[in-house]
Parts: structure tokens; C-alpha cells; sequence
């Protein structure tokens, strides 16, 4: 058999170390469009903080492709796919046959449609040469603007403000991270990064991007006129489906896969953040561009590949951030009221009938808030701000869709934890999916 | 929102507002404390931790398999009794020490040497001087006070004879702490016996380190709070019935409001007259106050609830949640049941935290020391400083419950059955009559804290429902008053709603409520009175313990409270705590003071944590004293079983 | 210090029947992890040491919770930075606190809420079934021997013992 990869992050390494550790036999071929290896694009903001150096970028061994016996072509392009010969073509014009192919081609970050923005010292953080190139200016740079409010725009310019520049953030929603929380949580996030020396200019845009031959300024769609040397888009990232799309896969907002994460060919598989699966809150379709989801499928593509019928019980938003050492995470549906789909704010209020079907369960302190999103007693997505301790149990509440009723008026306690959790545990047990639960109520 | 929180937390809805918006603004209280406790430690509440030397810290497997003794011996029987002597001791430590110095006022007041008291009544100063054979005859008021003050105070460290005010039990029972060992002989003795019998390798016995307990707690309801309650009669004069408010929302939003907390009486009751100063009063207006508002909480409250009338702004649990309302200008406090955390929530306001004792000080709160010789004074000082931070006041987080209730307290040894035999016949037959002809099945009383393990107020409320509701007529001290008052159970009009028909009767005759405030913590010594009145009075056996009445504690907390249930155990009283003493780790230990103190004392104790099932239990055992008395049936109510 | 190696397949399991709730397990845990392993000293280390075990409750029910050790563990598919990784002999999850970034990757997806941040230091914390010692501090420190460290059959196997 011929296993072929096409990218080589989080989803495409998980499937080829998953591949090897099941058939020690096969031939596996990786392909990546970027020369370094196996370095986690999650760690390349903390490499332009300055908290970590290129020496952790890594998230596997060094010697990993040599130690499975993983045939590579790094920074080598793959540009078509020919399923009926069944094989895939590089630039260059090399060939490479497979048996069962992967497409993990990831995601390419926005651009924004502003004058001026293919000048230099406009970037965007996505490969590690994106990262090199900001570090290489930072000598030059006091004063960045970041345009996108999101999680991405928000872990810029945090990492840039660590390298204490001056950092605005240009956000065109009344709120930052708006697809991610609510305007309580965003509030409260918001203040501690401005606390801390970031800008936050929320509900304006950029209207040119300025300079003479590099960046100088950037002008607001609000008159105002932001001197800068750097500016770095920070807009969300769009999956890169041309590669499917060519060889007549099925493809919506990302490559179509079913529950064996198995594109409209059965000797094709898809993973990671250029494949739209199931999402568990939402029941529909949907991207999630989030490195566990990346982890998870390429781990259950591969054992499709190999064979062996794998379901994906489907894919959870979920992020974490900490910023200035306040940690937020938000799961699943946080905001009810407006429809998210793929990375696309589709600002449409659902009928007031649908939003009575939701139940919302909050609390608010100092630099506290927490969150938590239910329907029919189900818990479908939570925001928590400053206390994140009980996210994980949460998680596993969402994904098995566990009827949280009894336990609903404490899930906002300081003290809830696991414990709490032990009664449905006991009751629903093998709901749970995972043996380790049944281990903790033996005795229970 | 629909989180219930509040609700789980109090019974008592001005509570429940103010936990509401302590959740809301992120200010952690005392069950968001309890709550970050959990688990507690089971060696702890089973009593079978032991750090008294340093050997240890030493801990019985409860479970069998680890160490059954501490590393000098000791069995968990010996060491759950140590444990729960310490307890004893320090309840009795704790109300003896306020005896002492009331005391100490009474005799300086009556050498003149305070000029702000005077000793109010001579009715009870007399009476009191007869018990200890004080000869009156051709003396001075002056001069009586003065020799009983120091009879009074001679007693805490006695060396030789027994505590006088046990002359007031009935004899059989005199002879019965006489035969077995336990009379009391002095205060300060009985708890320094007890703690060096239970330092390391003294007493071994758990039988024998538990008959110090009683002793010692016979020190504390037979003397130390004897004493402060009757001294204090004579001090500040003697309760008479009177009505008055309490709950939260007797805080005033438009005037200096001023809470005193704690329990001894002597500064709060001189603050009540300072309150009233024109100066100070003039200077509240100055800072657009329509006036001083004072308020007290826990004992404090009742001390002065009971002799002026007072208003009471709440028990145990609301010390926090009073200055919550955010229209708290001053909160100053004596001793006891002070939470330390009160100097972060008053943090959290404008409110000034003053302490007053010695004894109480927390860091970093500013300490106005109370002297006897310029009570009025210091008084004045303080209420100054509360009047001069109306100022402070931050108006958007003023939130005053509206929740008020009415009462009636101020019922004493002396008055409470007068109402029974008519004015002019001061007397309980009629109170032994009712219950000897059925109308009243008998007598509780229930008394004691709150305790974040039990839902606030809850417990009282219920137990005392269910108890009148069958006829049995309740009296009630301490925080366990005010909940029921909060209720409105101490009105005579709550008799038509919650009592029984016999007990209805009885009320509506006379006019009283069907609950009787008899005052703070220390005053449960009125109860052993009261008891002893009714045995005197004839037909309902010899002894405390053929009486039909019994005694509990659900909601409690304090050491003190454990001094208590003993002394009226000892005392032959049969009672029932909510929560069990820390002693289950010990079967043996247990066993001894649920069952077999029965046999030695007529008292014992159960621990039963349902405020309905534990009100049957104590209704059971009155009923078996009915039977043991040989009384006839009740007139309106069948039996509980 | 030497490594030791430990029994594949191991973990510490909470007899709930047994738990009290004296919070032996934490203490004896946040000693193990500090620098000096005295309790006496530890307390005044700074910052403190981590305890990466946790007694809670339900309705009177005390259980002391460790990490699961799971099998296809949650936190080690989030873990951006590799720092979180089975370890191929023992079957324990590892969390090699250099390459953590304290992104709380894993405290999201931990369902069991047993990986917790360390603020200080900026990193994840989790049992890491005390690599310095032969045994567990943990399991030795528990007064009523309601924690027990080996495999499921081997504590199923003292479960049923003990109730005979």
C-alpha cells in the first residue's frame, strides 16, 4: 500500500505517525509545501513574543520522519490530483501514486481588500517565515497596528506587545474576539489586554494602509490616521480547497467529508483545518480550524485509510487563550443568538422561537466570567474568563450531549469540579465514551 | 440567571437578597467559605484527629485498616473525648469570662467608680443576695451589690465548696451531681481540671474525662452563665416583655445606622444612651441623617432586644450580610461569634469596623477600647466615628431587604409565667396545670447558632413549628430566637396560625406567644430556672429529669453550644443536636452520650440532622415522661410515633 | 535524581468508600513536587508547590481525583507544543514542563479537570506519578487506604476483597 499526505502539521503528522504505528510495513509519503518540519504554527506567536526560541517549535522529534520511515517532499508544492491514475503531481512535475491519499492542506490566513496593503511591512502570521520576517523589522518598528479583533489579531499583538511596541488593535465589530464570546466576556478580556498597553479601537476599519515604499500609516474609516511601520493582518484564516476543488472533490466552506472523514472519493481522505465535518454543538456542517480537531481527525483519517472503520463523532470549536495571565476558553455555541458558520459572522438573528429554546446560565466578577449555553438540559457551549479550571469536564459534557439538569444550578460554583459530574457519570457511564470514567465511580 | 444558590443557602429571604448580591458583586462570604472547604476532613468531624502533643499529630483509621491508636496509646474513645472536653471547656471558658465581668461591673457600679451604670433592679438583687446568703438587712443597695459582686466573682476561682446557684436545683438533683461527683466547685477550677486532665497522658477514660465535662459545664449553666445573666438583670435591669422588629430590614436607608455585635450587654446597652445624645444627633443631621439608627446582632441584639427593645438586624449569618446593604455606617464588637472575615466584607464598603474588647481585635481595624469608668464617653466616641462615615456612604450600593418582622421578647425566670398565673398571681401552677391536664403536651427549648452546613434558619423554624404544632410550648435564646422571629413565631398572633389547640388556648388566655424569647446565649441558665420552678411548683415529679420537656441545638456552631447541650444533659434534660458532635469516629464514645448518660444523668443527647424527624424525638421523649408521671391523655393531640 | 521506573499501566485509584476527605493526598503531593520534599520547608517555599491531586465532593461522597492516565488521552492530541505525551513503556501521560507554553490546551480538554495551571510559572501541572521515588506520595500519605496505586484488575481486585 501507498499512503500519501499532502501537509505536514498537526493533521498530516498525527496520520502518518498513526499509519506507522499500525502497519509497520507500508509506504508513507509525506508532502509539504513549507521546508522546516514538524514545527507547530500554534508556538509562532510565542517564538515573536520571545518566549519561546526556533529550537521549541517543534511539536514531534526532531528525527520523526526518519524514525518512522516517512518518505518526504518538503517545500514542495502539491498542484493537482489525478484520482483516476491515482496520483498526485508537485511543482516541478514529480509524481507520486497513492493507494489512499490525505489532503491536510490547512488554511491560509484572510487578506483585507485595503489600498495599500501589499506594501512592505504588511503581514500576516501563518508559516515561519511569516514569523522570521517580523522579527527580522522588529528593530526597526515602535508602533504596529493589528488589524482583526479575533483570536488571531488578539495573539499578534499580545505576543508583539511583549516585544514592547506599541500595539493597536483595529476591530470592526463593536467587540473583540466576536465570534468566540459574548460582549460580557469580550469586555472583560478586553480590559486587562488595555490595562496591559494595548490599544483596542473596536467598530472602525481600515481605509488605506500608507507609506512610501514600507508601511508609515494607516487611515480609519473614522478619519482617524494611526502611525505604523508594521501592520499585521489577523483576519481568520480560509481553508485551501483549490487542490480539491481541481480534482472535482466535493467542497462547500471546506472539503465535504462524511464520518470516516472520507471525501466524495473513497481513496480520499481529508483532515485538519481544510475539512468541514460534523461540529457536535452546531449538528451541521462546519470548519474547525483548531489544532486538537487537526490532532483527532488525522489520527481517525488514518485508520480509515488503513482500513479499519473508525467513526469521528464530529468536531467541537473550542479555544484557549491567555492573555497577560488572564486565560479564557470558549466552547461550542456562546452566542445563541447569532448564526456562525466557517469562520463567516452571518450576523442573522435566529427567530426569537429558536432563542427560547436556548437557556443561558451567567456570572460575572472581577476579571470572572463564566458562561454556559444549554439546550433541552444539554450543555452546547460555554465561555469562561479568569477560573478555566472546569473547562475540560464541561468538554466532556458537550461532547457526549450529557442531560446536565441535575447539576445545572451548580455548574457556575467556584467549587464545581469533577466530583460534581460523578452521579451522571455513574448513571449514564458508557455515554461518557471513554473507559477512564467508569475507572473514577468503581466505588462511587 | 437561574442559579438557586440563595435559596439553598437561607430560609430567610432578606438573606437570600443579600447572598443574591453578594454572588453578584463577587464578594465571597461565609458559605462561598464553607462551600471552598469541601470535602472537610472526616478525622476532624469525627473527632478522632488528636494534635494535643507533639508526638502527633495523630488520626484513627476509622476504617479499621490503619492505626487505631495515637502514638502515646491513646484509643479514638480517649481521644474523641479529649477532643470534645476541649470543647466543653472552652464554651464554659467563653460565657464564665463574660460572667466575670459583669461582675466586675456590678461591683465597680456599685462603688461608684462607673458612674454610667446603676444597679436597676433591687427586686433581683435581693432575691439574687438571699441565694448567696448575703444578710440585707439595714444595707444600702450600694452596698448589697457590692458584696454580691464579690461573692459572684469569688466563685470563678473558689478553692474550697460548691457553686451557690446550684442551691437553686431541685434537691434529688443536687444529690444526684453530689453522688456521682460532678457539683461544681468553682469556675475558672472545673476548666482548668478539664484541661489538665485531657493533656497528654492524664485521663485515659473516656467515662471519666466526660464526667469532668459535665462538671465543668455545670460551672458554666450553674455559675459563669448564671451569673452574667442575673448580674446583669441587676445591672441593667430586669427584662420585661416588649415589642420590637428584627431582620435586615430594621436598617434605615436614610439614617446613620450603627450595629452592635457580640454579647456582652454592658457597652451596648450605654451605647443605646449615647444613640440618643443631642450633639451627636445634631452632627447626623449636619451630614443629612434623619437620625442614628442603632441595631444589634446575635446576643448583643438580644440583650438589648429584651431590656429596650431594641431591634434586631439578624442572627449568626447576617453579621456579614448586614453590612452587604451597603447602609451600614459602623459595626462595633464585643466578643464571640465575631467572624474574622468581617474586617475584608466591611473592606468592601464604607462601613467601620471598631472593635471594642481586649479580647477581640483583628489587624489592621481600629481598636476603641471599652472601660467601665467612661462608658458613656467611649460610647459616644464610637457612634461619633459611624455618624462622621454617613458621608462615605455610596448610595448605589445601598440595598436594604424590606423584610421586617415583629416580637415579643423579654421574658424571664421571673415574668414568663405571671402572664401564666394572671398578673396578680405570679406563679406556674397554671403553667403545670396545662401540661398535667393535657392542654400542653410540654416544654422545649430550642436554642443555639446557624451553621452554614444547615440552610439558615431552617431547622429552627421547622422544629419549633412542628413542635407547637403539637402542643409543646417553646422557649428560646440566642440566634435561634431570632430565627424564629424572623418567622414571626414570636408574636401571639403566630399561636393561631402554627400552634396546636391545647398551646392555642394557653396563648390566646393569656395573651402571650407561643414561642418565648428568654433572651441571649448566657440566659439559657433562665431556662435551668425556669425548670426548676416548675419541679418546685409540684406535680410533675422530683427532678429536672421527670420533666416533660427536652432541649435542642440545630443549627449549631460554637463551642459554647456544646457547653450547653452539656449542662442541661447533665442537668437532665434530654436533647438533641442537628449535626453530631465531633465524637462518631468513636462508637464507645458515642454510645456513652447517647444512651448510657441517660441512665447516670436522665439526660442524654441524640444528634439528628432533620429538624421534623429530631421535633418527633423530643416530642417522643416528652410524651414518655408524661407516661412515667402517670399523666392523663392529651386533651387535643395523639401521640407521635 | 534518578528516575525511577515504574509499573506499565499504573495509576492511582480513589476507594470513594473510603475517602474522608483529609486532604492527606494534596499535602503529601505539593511536598513530593517541592524542591526540598520536607513539608516543614516546602511551606515556605516560593512559590509553593503544586499539588496536582484534588479531594472533592458530591453529596457526602469524597473522592481524592488524579489524572486518568487515559489511554487515547484528551490533553495529549490538544497539547500544541508536544509538550504532553504518553510514555510508550509506563502508558502515563507526561507533561514535559520545558516544552509547555501554558497555552491551558489541555486544562480545556482534560475531562476530568485534573491538569491545572501552575500562574506562576506559567505551565500546565499534572501527575506525573512521582518520578523520584519507588512509590507514590500520595498513596503512601493516605491514612485510610483509600488511594491505591496499580492497575484496574489489581484494585478491583482489593475492592472485592475488602468487601467480603
Amino acid at each position: 500500500m501507498n499512503y500519501v499526505i499532502i501537509g505536514g502539521s498537526a493533521a498530516g503528522v498525527t496520520a502518518c505517525e498513526t499509519i506507522r504505528k499500525h502497519n509497520k510495513k507500508s509506504s508513507i509519503t509525506l508532502i509539504s509545501d513549507e521546508k522546516f518540519p514538524l514545527y507547530s504554527r500554534c508556538l509562532l506567536t510565542y517564538l515573536i513574543a520571545g518566549t519561546i526560541g526556533e529550537d521549541k517549535l517543534c511539536f514531534k522529534d526532531k528525527n520523526f520522519y526518519k524514525e518512522n520511515d516517512i518518505k518526504t517532499y518538503l517545500g514542495k508544492k502539491a498542484v493537482s490530483v489525478d484520482r483516476k491514475e491515482r496520483r498526485v503531481s508537485l511543482e516541478g512535475g514529480t509524481k507520486i501514486s497513492y493507494d489512499k491519499l490525505l489532503i491536510a492542506t490547512g488554511a491560509t490566513p484572510k487578506s483585507v481588500d485595503v489600498p495599500g496593503v501589499d506594501k512592505k511591512g504588511v503581514l500576516t502570521v501563518r508559516k515561519i517565515d511569516d514569523a522570521r520576517a517580523i522579527m527580522n523589522m522588529l528593530d526597526n518598528v515602535k508602533e504596529i497596528a493589528v488589524l482583526g479583533g479575533g483570536l488571531i489579531g488578539l495573539r499578534d499583538a499580545y505576543a508583539l506587545r511583549q516585544r514592547d511596541k506599541k500595539v493597536t488593535v483595529i476591530v470592526k465589530s463593536p467587540q473583540v474576539l466576536s465570534q468566540m464570546v459574548d460582549m460580557d466576556a469580550a469586555r472583560v478580556i478586553a480590559s486587562v489586554l488595555e490595562k496591559n498597553g494595548i490599544k483596542i479601537m473596536t467598530g472602525v476599519a481600515a481605509k488605506e494602509i500608507a507609506g512610501d515604499k514600507s508601511v508609515e500609516s494607516i487611515l480609519l474609516d473614522n478619519g482617524e490616521r494611526l502611525a505604523c511601520q508594521l501592520v499585521i493582518i489577523g483576519k481568520g484564516v480560509k481553508p485551501n480547497t483549490e487542490l480539491a476543488s481541481s480534482a472535482g472533490l466535493k467542497v462547500e466552506d471546506g472539503i465535504v467529508v462524511n464520518e470516516f472523514l472520507q471525501t466524495s472519493d473513497k481513496n480520499i481522505f481529508a483532515a485538519g483545518d481544510v475539512a468541514e465535518t460534523y461540529d457536535i454543538a452546531r449538528e451541521s456542517g462546519r470548519i474547525n480550524a483548531l489544532w486538537p480537531c487537526a490532532v483527532e481527525q488525522g489520527g481517525i483519517a488514518a485508520l480509515n485509510m488503513l482500513g479499519k472503520k473508525k467513526t469521528y463523532d464530529g468536531s467541537l470549536s473550542m479555544n484557549s487563550v491567555d492573555f497577560f495571565g488572564l486565560a479564557s476558553i470558549s466552547m461550542g455555541i456562546t452566542k445563541p443568538t447569532l448564526q456562525l458558520r466557517s469562520g463567516s459572522v452571518v450576523s442573522e438573528v435566529e427567530p426569537p422561537k429558536e432563542e427560547k429554546k436556548y437557556e443561558i446560565i451567567s456570572r460575572t466578577g472581577e476579571n470572572l466570567y463564566k458562561k454556559f449555553v444549554l439546550k433541552d438540559n444539554k450543555i452546547v457551549g460555554m465561555v469562561l474568563v479568569g477560573d478555566i479550571k472546569t473547562a475540560g469536564i464541561v468538554s466532556a459534557l458537550i461532547k457526549n450531549k450529557i442531560d446536565v439538569s441535575s447539576i445545572k444550578d451548580i455548574l457556575l460554583d467556584d467549587d464545581f469540579n469533577y466530583a460534581k459530574i460523578m452521579p451522571l457519570v455513574k448513571k449514564f457511564g458508557d455515554k461518557f465514551g471513554q473507559e477512564e470514567f467508569n475507572d473514577t465511580v468503581i466505588t462511587y | 440567571m437561574m442559579n438557586k444558590k440563595h435559596i439553598k443557602r437561607s430560609y430567610d429571604p432578606a438573606s437570600q437578597k443579600m447572598i443574591k448580591k453578594a454572588e453578584a458583586e463577587d464578594i465571597k462570604i461565609v458559605w462561598d467559605r464553607y462551600d471552598a472547604m469541601q470535602p472537610q476532613c472526616g478525622f476532624g468531624e469525627l473527632g478522632i484527629c488528636c494534635k494535643i502533643c507533639n508526638m502527633g499529630p495523630c488520626r484513627i483509621d476509622p476504617f479499621g485498616e490503619g492505626p487505631q491508636e495515637g502514638v502515646c496509646g491513646a484509643t479514638k474513645d480517649t481521644i474523641a473525648a479529649r477532643n470534645l472536653a476541649r470543647m466543653i471547656a472552652a464554651g464554659t471558658a467563653a460565657h464564665s469570662d463574660h460572667g466575670r465581668d459583669v461582675a466586675n461591673t456590678l461591683i465597680m457600679a456599685a462603688k461608684g467608680e462607673s458612674h454610667d451604670y446603676a444597679l436597676k433592679s433591687t427586686d433581683k438583687l435581693k432575691k439574687v443576695a438571699g441565694v448567696y446568703g448575703i444578710d440585707t438587712s439595714g444595707k444600702s443597695v450600694e452596698k448589697i451589690g457590692e458584696e454580691l459582686g464579690e461573692k459572684c466573682l469569688a466563685e470563678f476561682g473558689q478553692q474550697r465548696g460548691n457553686l451557690r446557684f446550684i442551691s437553686l436545683a431541685p434537691k434529688k438533683r443536687q444529690q444526684l451531681w453530689e453522688k456521682i461527683g460532678i457539683t461544681p466547685r468553682s469556675i475558672d477550677r472545673e476548666v482548668v481540671e478539664l484541661m489538665h486532665r485531657t493533656n497528654m497522658g492524664v485521663d485515659n477514660d473516656y467515662k471519666n474525662i466526660i464526667k469532668q465535662g459535665m462538671r465543668t459545664s455545670l460551672a458554666d449553666g450553674w455559675g459563669g452563665s448564671m451569673i452574667a445573666t442575673e448580674l446583669q438583670d441587676i445591672l441593667l435591669g430586669a427584662p420585661e416583655p416588649v415589642r420590637a422588629t428584627v431582620n435586615l430590614g430594621v436598617l434605615k436607608e436614610d439614617q446613620v445606622n450603627i450595629v452592635v455585635h457580640g454579647h456582652e450587654p454592658t457597652l451596648s446597652d450605654v451605647v443605646r444612651e449615647a444613640a440618643k445624645d443631642l450633639e451627636l444627633l445634631a452632627l447626623a443631621k449636619k451630614y443629612g441623617a434623619n437620625g442614628i439608627n442603632l441595631a444589634g446582632m446575635c446576643c448583643t441584639a438580644n440583650e438589648i432586644l429584651m431590656r429596650h427593645g431594641i431591634p434586631s438586624a439578624g442572627n449568626f449569618l447576617q453579621q456579614e450580610l448586614a453590612i452587604l446593604t451597603g447602609a451600614v455606617e459602623l459595626m462595633m464588637v464585643d466578643v464571640q461569634c465575631i467572624m474574622p472575615a468581617l474586617s475584608n466584607i466591611a473592606n468592601c464598603f464604607h462601613t467601620k469596623l471598631v472593635t471594642t474588647s481586649p479580647k477581640c481585635k483583628f489587624p489592621g481595624v481600629e481598636h476603641i477600647e471599652f472601660k467601665e469608668e467612661k462608658a458613656l464617653e467611649i460610647a459616644k466616641n464610637i457612634i461619633r466615628l459611624g455618624v462622621e462615615n454617613y458621608k462615605n456612604r455610596a448610595k448605589k450600593k445601598i440595598d436594604i431587604p424590606k423584610e421586617v418582622k415583629g416580637l415579643i421578647a423579654g421574658f424571664t425566670t421571673e415574668n414568663a409565667f405571671r402572664f401564666l398565673g394572671g398578673k396578680y398571681r405570679s406563679t406556674y401552677r397554671p403553667l403545670n396545670d396545662a401540661i398535667i391536664s393535657g392542654r400542653l403536651r410540654g416544654a422545649a427549648g430550642v436554642v443555639g447558632c446557624n451553621n452554614p452546613n444547615i440552610r439558615q434558619d431552617w431547622a429552627h423554624v421547622s422544629m419549633v413549628k412542628e413542635l407547637i404544632k403539637n402542643d409543646v410550648l417553646v422557649v428560646q435564646t440566642g440566634c435561634s430566637a431570632i430565627a424564629c422571629a424572623k418567622e414571626g413565631l414570636l408574636t401571639p398572633e403566630s399561636a393561631f396560625e402554627f400552634a396546636g389547640p391545647g398551646l392555642r388556648e394557653v396563648c390566646e388566655a393569656v395573651g402571650i406567644p407561643p414561642v418565648l424569647h428568654v433572651g441571649s446565649c448566657v440566659d439559657n441558665s433562665r431556662i435551668l430556672i425556669i425548670l426548676s420552678e416548675m419541679v418546685k411548683e409540684g406535680g410533675l415529679g422530683e427532678d429536672l429529669s421527670d420533666l416533660p420537656v427536652a432541649g435542642a441545638a440545630p443549627e449549631w456552631m460554637s463551642e459554647k453550644a456544646v457547653a450547653i447541650g452539656f449542662y442541661v444533659v447533665a442537668s437532665g434534660v434530654f436533647t438533641v443536636f442537628g449535626t453530631p458532635h465531633p465524637v462518631l469516629g468513636s462508637e464507645n464514645l458515642t454510645k456513652y452520650i447517647t444512651h448510657e448518660l441517660g441512665d447516670i444523668v436522665g439526660g442524654k443527647f441524640a444528634f439528628e440532622a432533620d429538624p421534623i424527624k429530631a421535633a418527633h424525638m423530643m416530642i417522643r421523649h416528652i410524651d414518655l415522661k408524661r407516661k412515667a408521671l402517670k399523666l392523663g391523655p392529651m386533651m387535643h393531640q395523639k401521640k407521635i410515633h | 535524581m534518578k528516575i525511577k521506573v515504574k509499573k506499565p499501566d499504573v495509576k492511582i485509584y480513589c476507594d470513594i468508600t473510603k475517602c474522608v476527605g483529609c486532604h492527606s493526598c494534596e499535602i503529601a503531593c505539593a511536598v513530593e513536587h517541592s524542591k526540598s520534599k520536607n513539608i516543614f520547608s516546602a511551606v515556605k517555599e516560593k512559590p509553593f508547590p503544586k499539588k496536582r491531586v484534588k479531594a472533592e465532593h458530591i453529596n457526602g461522597k469524597i473522592i481524592s481525583l488524579h489524572c486518568q492516565h487515559c489511554e487515547d488521552a484528551p490533553c495529549v492530541k490538544a497539547c500544541m507544543s508536544g509538550a504532553l505525551s504518553k510514555d510508550e513503556k509506563t502508558k502515563g501521560t507526561l507533561l514535559d514542563k520545558d516544552k509547555c507554553v501554558g497555552c491551558w490546551m489541555c486544562v480545556m480538554t482534560c475531562p476530568f479537570g485534573a491538569i491545572v495551571r501552575d500562574i506562576e510559572n506559567h505551565v500546565a501541572v499534572k501527575c506525573d506519578l512521582c518520578p523520584d521515588r519507588d512509590d507514590y506520595a500520595c498513596v503512601v500519605a493516605c491514612p485510610t487506604g483509600a488511594l491505591f496505586a496499580g492497575t484496574k484488575e489489581e484494585f478491583e481486585k482489593k475492592i472485592k476483597g475488602r468487601k467480603k
